[in-house]
């Protein structure tokens, strides 16, 4: 059912094995690694198309930065990083002129549409949601973030978030342990 | 989920990831659109582009026809020329002078500044300069033919996300003919 969970399971690297980082194929990297760069923009607050232009930026000072980029496993992180700080960057030049956009918010299908199944899994991500939600921001960023990382490269981008074990700030460990205590309050609530 | 499940991380990971794919998933087309723009810059980049020197604007659209008759040196000595080349990243100015041997001296200045290597390739070989901390470069003597500068960006050591870095790659102007006509 889940992509993350079986590449977990057989480590595959989102970035086949090169000579030198200098050499993949930018092409498919982008097919590859979009999708989780797009919700590392959205996880900090921008609206559609300011989320896309970051990801346009990203990816074309990459360019640039391949030749400096050691392993193929560092450029996951060195894209993870870069789209954050320039999201960051963003985010804080546009909330003066425009309210925090969650209209994705709406798209979570509703409850009572489509199959059952359907509905169930909807049930489940609205509470899922109402959980996260209840996180500080911080956590909810994190958690969204690494909820998309490849596991390959999940310790290199933990490292350049500042969230490795025993780091100070908030951890996956430790947000995931606060976003349980946050659906058993909410089961226990029902 | 139901109550007594306890989901582990991994569970409890995938879970928020396809809560966020249903919810918030990246619009269509938006890999096509993300390649197009990596495949354009890298053409840009590639080549400067002739964006002013004493020639007609309305020729501008034709940066490497117009960049050779821009760069002929005229005889007289104390006539000079300056052409610039623009490209996504860089500013290349440069100032060709006629030496009294018959080679040409140019002057050149980068902007934004950056202390790097700046080399100019002509027909038999190349020669390379330092340009300084403020962009500032000169090529002494330069034998007339064809000649082509190359501006690359001195190595950097450190992996980081600064968007400042954008251009590391080399950039390259059009090609320019350098007739040294002597009175």
């Amino acid at each position: 059912m889940d992509e993350r969970l079986k590449s977990g399971s057989t480590p595959a690297p989102a970035v086949a094995p090169a000579a030198s980082a200098a050499d993949v194929d930018v092409h498919k990297l982008v097919a590859q690694l979009t999708p989780m760069l797009w919700q590392v923009a959205r996880a900090a607050g921008l609206g559609m198309q300011d989320a896309e232009d970051v990801l346009q930026t990203v990816w074309v000072s990459l360019l640039s930065h391949l030749d400096s980029i050691r392993s193929p496993g560092a450029i996951t992180a060195w894209l993870v990083t870069a789209t954050r700080r320039e999201a960051w960057r963003v985010a804080a030049a546009g909330r003066k002129t425009r309210p925090a956009d969650h209209d994705w918010l709406l798209t979570i299908p509703d409850p009572r549409a489509g199959s059952e199944e359907q509905a169930v899994q909807a049930e489940e991500q609205r509470e899922l949601w109402a959980a996260l939600s209840t996180l500080t921001p911080r956590c909810q960023e994190l958690l969204r973030i690494v909820a998309f990382v490849p596991r390959p490269d999940y310790d290199l981008v933990a490292a350049r978030l500042g969230m490795t074990r025993g780091s100070v700030g908030p951890t996956r460990s430790r947000c995931l342990e606060k976003l349980r205590v946050a659906l058993r309050d909410k089961e226990d609530s029902q | 989920m139901t109550a007594a499940e306890q989901p582990d991380d991994e569970a409890l990971l995938a879970m928020i990831k396809s809560m966020f794919e249903a919810a918030d998933p990246m619009p269509v087309g938006l890999v096509d659109r993300i390649r197009f723009s990596v495949a354009l810059a890298d053409l840009e980049d590639e080549l400067a582009r002739l964006t002013a020197g004493q020639t007609d604007p309305a020729d501008r659209s034709e940066p490497g026809g117009h960049a050779r008759e821009m760069a002929l040196a005229r005889g007289a000595t104390e006539e000079s020329r300056t052409i610039t080349f623009d490209s996504s990243s860089l500013t290349i100015m440069i100032r060709i002078d006629t030496n009294a041997d018959g080679t040409a001296r140019v002057d050149g200045w980068l902007a934004p500044p950056r202390s790097c290597q700046v080399e100019m390739t002509l027909t038999d070989g190349s020669l390379t300069v330092d340009a300084d901390e403020e962009g500032r470069f000169a090529f002494q003597s330069v034998p007339r033919g064809t000649a082509r500068l190359v501006v690359r960006r001195a190595e950097r050591g450190s992996v980081d996300g600064s968007q400042e870095a954008v251009g590391a790659r080399a950039v390259v102007t059009p090609a320019l003919v350098l007739l040294l006509l002597r009175t």
